[in-house]
């Protein structure tokens, strides 16, 4: 295996068009899968001496802008009056455990896309936006459409995640719902809301991606509404933690608390 | 797995070692079988049950997920350096003094994650104490013991 | 004389453990050390066809390599002599190690080991009992009959062992019940998970005798596996326990040993075999998955008068405890209650799955969730608090126990009103938010006792005591027990005690740590030769003084004196007197078998029971408090009063902590934990990952251990043991807890919150 450590995000991009190299952030992914004989990276594409990776900083229009290589602990700790950076602190303080959130980035966690992972539930619920950038080139994708299946992302050969933007927002409420087995496990379900006039959220654990759900509000039916319009999803999986009818009879109730949880922290 | 080796210079409880090791080694590895030793230990090597916990630049970390080429230009404390601050050497007494020590093998792991705590927080609450040691696993004692001995520490004045 | 339990002193280990001085297995390192790596079956249940090695053998620094076709063949284990230590001819689970790797580093045996292939012809396999005791089911095991079998089981085809006991007359006695509840309980694999995995250093000398360093929970045992399995003499086998991370009974058999001194014999060099944490998954042992099928009937008043259970339980692929483990499952039904009519029947099953073994509990957790389910369930029924029909129905002392062996001391009853009162006179703690609270209660007996042990004591020329025994500390504290016993006996502080470190060579013989028996058989033999040799001290004195040893008695810090006058001579004066003068060495040594009454044949009918005789009763109780989300269906226990009776605590705080473990350990069992194999045998749950054990946020901030003494009269110091108890009632106290709350009664673990939600009404 070789590995580089470069200074400049624009050399890291360069040296992420060798045949089989792979970026590494925060490696709590990463070397997990390698020490299990999951991963046999080539080529390991250091990101942790790239300062234009990090920082949180406001953005031009409004909002925030989180560098790629901010781990889940400076999240955790974030204090912001933009809703959208709030729920994201409310994830971070829930992924996995202190020292995976000493080492782990957001950068990282949105690349992998693991279905069961809290920070793309919480961006595609805050409309957020992600910077990719490549040799010469940098684009944006709304979180909304990265997220395209399980392990699966927009992201082309050669690209790197640089920063996340999360759009400005007045007064909104959040909350952040995750259901597990133990606590620190990843989410058999997990519900990302933020309230406005109506509530947006999205929901993970469901789906192979976050799903979302836009304009809720809460005096509208309740739980059986909820499922309604869940169903227009499809069945949601079967897995080791959860059978599908359980996630298809609890989603509803989450995501009510969710929105009652954002409700309240909305109102002044 | 790789067999090519590279050269890493690591500085581990204040001192400095210049190394050759597999570039896709460990700090867990390096730590055990480079330097002997051997106080972290290593209980699942995925990253889930806290053993393996060092100080990386004063945070906890996971020495089990970090590659030892990351940890160059850092200062890695594991708990043979730990026993000489003052916290650390704290934390070790009141967890022998509580009775919160059965096999031991998670012992290290909590003294590191109860080191960086009370680095950061002399006197954290019952639910800070939690949240520090949420990573932590422990299959002898069910916990109550070394919280107790946790929230004794919080409560002196040291 | 009483003995030096005053404050709980700290564990003597624990501040090597603390600073990371501790060594364990994987800390061992010798010159010229290799590393092993084991090939492993991918097949449920298959026949071996052929070997290919040249590729492994062809790696740089491969030094050795062995199959099941380089070994003897013998048959080893427990009751039923059934395993090889590698495959040999047939492979019976997914994960049996069919080869092994010695190489100069860690890296290269894994890339030898798996580049071992092996052609397997596949065999149909079954995964569950019923499937292996259908009509037509594969037979595991086709040289059964021919195993060496210390014990007649009568088992055939897929059976492993059955066994039955029958006190009275259940079908009369049902026949006179006013209330009657019936059910079968589903209980699932648990694992381990000590935070050590398995592993050993095998080291062997120019004449070929081996010495193991093993993480273990017996020397002795270990010994005489290798030895049986490598065609030695024990005297060629020489093992030394290191510090063990946890046990719980995963460590309670030999299964790797024999692989890493073969390799060390083979290559004249030492061998570490440490398994990863998801081969000791694949690897090791279970707990026995169960199905069981239970009656019980009481009078109106109450009184319960029969009960009628049936247990199955799953073997996996060889036998190891089994025969044990059922034995045990049967004679704890009966749960610690005064029922004069039980029948009690089950059998074992081989299933091409991990085999299942030693448990923290050893089928009492099995048993005890059914039987005190039930009882719960038939204080509804009758219309009772379920805690007073616990209570009207407790053993006491002076009882004797299902079986027929007489139980001595017995503090259930104090263990059940104190377990209540305190959870009565907790500060109210209000539910969680969209939760129901519940509260709910178990009692639970077990033994300590079982099998031989001894301990060895010797007067130093100083004055200072050596102690020995054969007992592993695999973390619950024995050795400073041991100690504590030993000092206190002769009126010393602890530092004037050294603990020898368990050598097959020189320890005396313990038959394993396991059975809760540590403190009671091995503390007896340690109190025996601490007496015998103090009497010798006091005749050495006597002699020295120019008295009658009965005049003279022990003073605290290390002298004897005269009574009524103050000359003295100290310990160190009597050890020169005795090396130099007169009398020699000052040593004793003490065994013996458990030697409580067996079971009474005239008052039970037993048939091919694994054990002849048993050890001495504990008893306890469990009160938890539980919140019962409604939406989700999951489970948080608040708050468990624990209420053991331990005979005397010879250090409070190490039970506290065993108790405290125990109780966690059983919350995983009744909750979260359990172990999937998918359709083609394959364990799915090999990670921490996947297998999730409780967190220090999902264990209740409040577990009460109440430490209950009243002395067991065949301990010198009245002690017991504590050791499992506490894991054996906690999850049918959080079912009946889940019940008080929901209505719902779950019958199948672990309670996930899938399994809740689906039975809430």
């Amino acid at each position: 295996m070789e590995y580089v450590v470069p200074d400049t995000l624009a050399d890291a991009c360069r040296a992420l068009e060798a045949q089989g190299a792979q970026c590494l952030a925060g490696g709590q992914s990463l070397v997990a899968m390698m020490n299990l004989g999951l991963a046999a990276p080539e080529r390991l594409v250091s990101l942790r001496r790239i300062a234009g990776l990090r920082g949180i900083a406001t953005a031009r229009e409004g909002g925030l802008r989180i560098g790629a290589m901010t781990t889940h602990a400076e999240l955790a700790r974030l204090r912001s009056d933009v809703p959208g950076a709030m729920l994201l602190a409310q994830a971070a303080r829930v992924v996995a455990y202190p020292a995976i959130r000493n080492r782990g980035t957001i950068g990282g966690s949105v690349a992998l896309a693991d279905p069961a992972a809290d920070y793309p539930v919480a961006l595609v619920a805050a409309d957020a936006t992600i910077e990719l950038a490549s040799v010469g080139r940098t684009r944006d994708v709304s979180a909304r459409d990265f997220f395209r299946g399980m392990f699966e992302t927009a992201l082309a050969p050669g690209e790197i995640v640089a920063a996340i933007r999360i759009p400005p927002g007045a007064g909104g409420g959040t909350a952040y719902e995750k259901l597990s087995l133990v606590a620190g496990d990843f989410a058999i379900l997990s519900v990302a809301a933020i309230a406005g006039r109506n509530t947006d959220v999205a929901i993970g654990g469901y789906a192979m991606k976050p799903l979302l759900l836009t304009g809720l509000g809460i005096a509208e039916g309740g739980a059986a509404d909820i499922a309604r319009r869940l169903d227009a999803f499809g069945e949601p999986p079967s897995d080791h933690r959860a059978a599908s009818a359980y996630r298809r009879r609890v989603a509803p109730e989450l995501v009510l608390r969710a929105v009652r949880a954002a409700t309240q922290r909305a109102s002044p | 797995m790789s067999e090519s080796k590279i050269s890493c210079t690591l500085q581990v409880n204040g001192e400095t070692h210049d190394l050759r090791v597999p570039a896709d080694a460990t700090l867990l590895d390096v730590l055990r079988e480079k330097l002997d030793l051997c106080g972290t230990k290593r209980g699942c090597n995925h990253g889930v049950c806290g053993a393996c916990n060092v100080l990386v630049d004063g945070n906890l970390v996971r020495s089990c997920l970090m590659l030892a080429f990351e940890a160059e230009g850092s200062a890695v404390v594991t708990v043979e350096g730990t026993s000489e601050s003052r916290t650390g050497s704290d934390v070790q007494q009141t967890l022998i003094e509580a009775g919160a020590i059965q096999c031991g093998f998670c012992t290290p792991g909590f003294v590191m994650a109860l080191t960086a705590l009370f680095a950061y927080e002399p006197h954290p609450t019952g639910d800070a104490i939690r949240t520090a040691l949420s990573g932590n696993l422990c299959r002898c004692s069910g916990y109550v013991k070394i919280v107790e001995a946790a929230e004794r520490l919080a409560a002196i004045d040291r | 004389m009483t003995m030096a339990t005053e404050g709980s002193p700290p564990r003597l280990d624990a501040g090597d453990k603390a600073t990371g001085r501790a060594r364990y297995v994987d800390d061992i390192h010798l010159p010229g050390m290799l590393h092993a790596a084991v090939h492993t079956s991918t097949h449920a249940h298959a026949r071996i066809i052929a070997y290919r090695l040249d590729a492994a053998r062809a790696i740089a620094g491969v030094k050795a390599i062995v199959t099941g076709a380089d070994i003897t063949g013998v048959r080893a284990g427990g009751i039923v002599k059934d395993e090889t230590m590698l495959a040999r001819g047939t492979v019976r689970y997914v994960g049996e190690p069919v080869a092994a790797v010695a190489a100069v580093d860690l890296r290269t045996a894994q890339r030898a080991a798996a580049a071992i292939e092996v052609d397997y012809a596949p065999l149909p396999a079954v995964f569950t009992p019923d499937a292996a005791l259908a009509r037509d089911a594969p037979v595991l095991h086709e040289e059964f009959a021919n195993y060496v079998k210390t014990v007649d089981g009568g088992g055939q085809g897929n059976v492993v062992f059955e066994s039955a006991i029958t006190e009275g007359d259940v079908e009369q006695a049902f026949g006179n019940c006013a209330a009657i509840v019936e059910g079968t309980y589903e209980t699932q694999a648990q694992h381990h998970v000590y935070l050590e995995t398995n592993g050993c250093v095998a080291d062997v000398d120019s004449a070929g005798r081996i010495t193991l360093h093993a993480t273990c929970q017996s020397v002795h045992h270990i010994q005489q596996r290798v030895a049986e399995e490598l065609a030695e003499p024990m005297a060629k086998i020489r093992v030394i326990a290191t510090r063990v991370g946890g046990g719980f009974g995963g460590k309670h058999a030999s299964n790797i040993h024999s692989i890493a001194a073969w390799l060390a014999r083979a290559t004249r060099r030492p061998v570490k075999l440490v398994l990863s944490r998801l081969q000791d998954f694949e690897i090791q042992r279970t707990r026995h998955p169960a199905r069981i099928w239970m009656r019980t009937g009481a009078a109106a008043n109450g009184t319960i008068v029969a009960r009628d259970v049936r247990i199955t339980l799953d073997g996996g692929a060889y036998a190891d405890e089994s025969p044990a483990v059922l034995a045990f499952a049967l004679l704890m039904s009966r749960g610690p209650y005064r029922i004069a009519n039980v029948r009690a029947h089950g059998k074992v099953v081989y299933t091409n799955k991990l085999r299942a073994g030693s448990f923290r509990g050893f089928g009492n957790p099995q048993a005890t969730f059914a039987g005190e389910s039930q009882i719960d369930e038939l204080a509804t029924k009758l219309c009772m608090d379920p805690c007073e029909l616990r209570l009207r129905n407790a053993m006491r002392p002076g009882d004797t126990a299902f079986g027929g062996q007489p139980v001595r001391s017995c503090a259930l009853r104090d263990a059940l009103e104190r377990a209540r009162a305190a959870q009565r006179a907790a500060p109210v703690l209000p539910p969680r938010d969209g939760c129901r609270r519940g509260v709910g209660f178990a009692a639970m007996s077990h033994i300590s006792g079982l099998m031989g042990t001894a301990a060895s004591v010797q007067l130093r020329a100083d004055g200072s005591i050596a102690l020995a025994t054969g007992c592993v500390d695999i973390g619950q504290g024995a050795d400073t027990a041991m100690v504590q016993m030993c000092a206190g006996l002769l009126g010393v502080t602890l530092d004037r005690v050294s603990y020898a470190q368990q050598d097959s060579d020189v320890s005396p013989y313990n038959w394993k740590t396991a059975g809760s028996r540590s403190t009671y058989m091995t503390g007896r033999a340690v109190a025996a030769a601490t007496i015998e040799m103090r009497q010798k001290m006091l005749d050495q004195a006597a002699r020295m003084m120019e008295c009658a040893a009965s005049d003279l008695e022990l003073r605290p810090g290390g002298t004897i004196g005269l009574v009524g006058v103050p000359r003295t001579v100290s310990f160190k004066d009597v050890a020169l007197h005795s090396l130099f003068r007169a009398g020699g060495p000052i040593a004793a040594t003490h065994g013996f078998v458990f030697d409580g009454p067996g079971f009474d044949p005239k008052r039970a009918s037993i048939h091919r029971l694994a054990f002849a005789n048993l050890g001495v009763y504990t008893f306890g109780a469990h009160c938890v408090e539980v919140d019962v989300d409604t939406a989700t269906g999951k489970v948080d226990v608040r708050r468990a009063w624990c209420a053991h009776d331990v005979g005397r605590a010879i250090n409070r705080v190490a039970c506290e902590g065993q108790i405290q473990g125990g109780f966690v350990q059983g919350m995983g069992y009744a909750l979260t934990e359990a172990m999937h194999w998918n359709e083609d045998g394959w364990l799915t749950t090999t990670t921490l990952a996947d297998y999730k054990i409780p967190g220090v946020l999902d264990a209740p901030a409040e577990i009460h251990p109440i430490v209950i003494e009243d002395p067991e009269p065949s301990h010198p110091l009245g002690a017991k043991g504590i050791g499992e108890p506490s894991l054996v009632g906690a999850a049918p106290a959080i079912a009946n807890a889940i019940h008080d709350a929901t209505g719902a009664r779950l019958r199948t673990l672990p309670m996930t919150p899938e399994r809740v939600l689906d039975m809430l009404p």
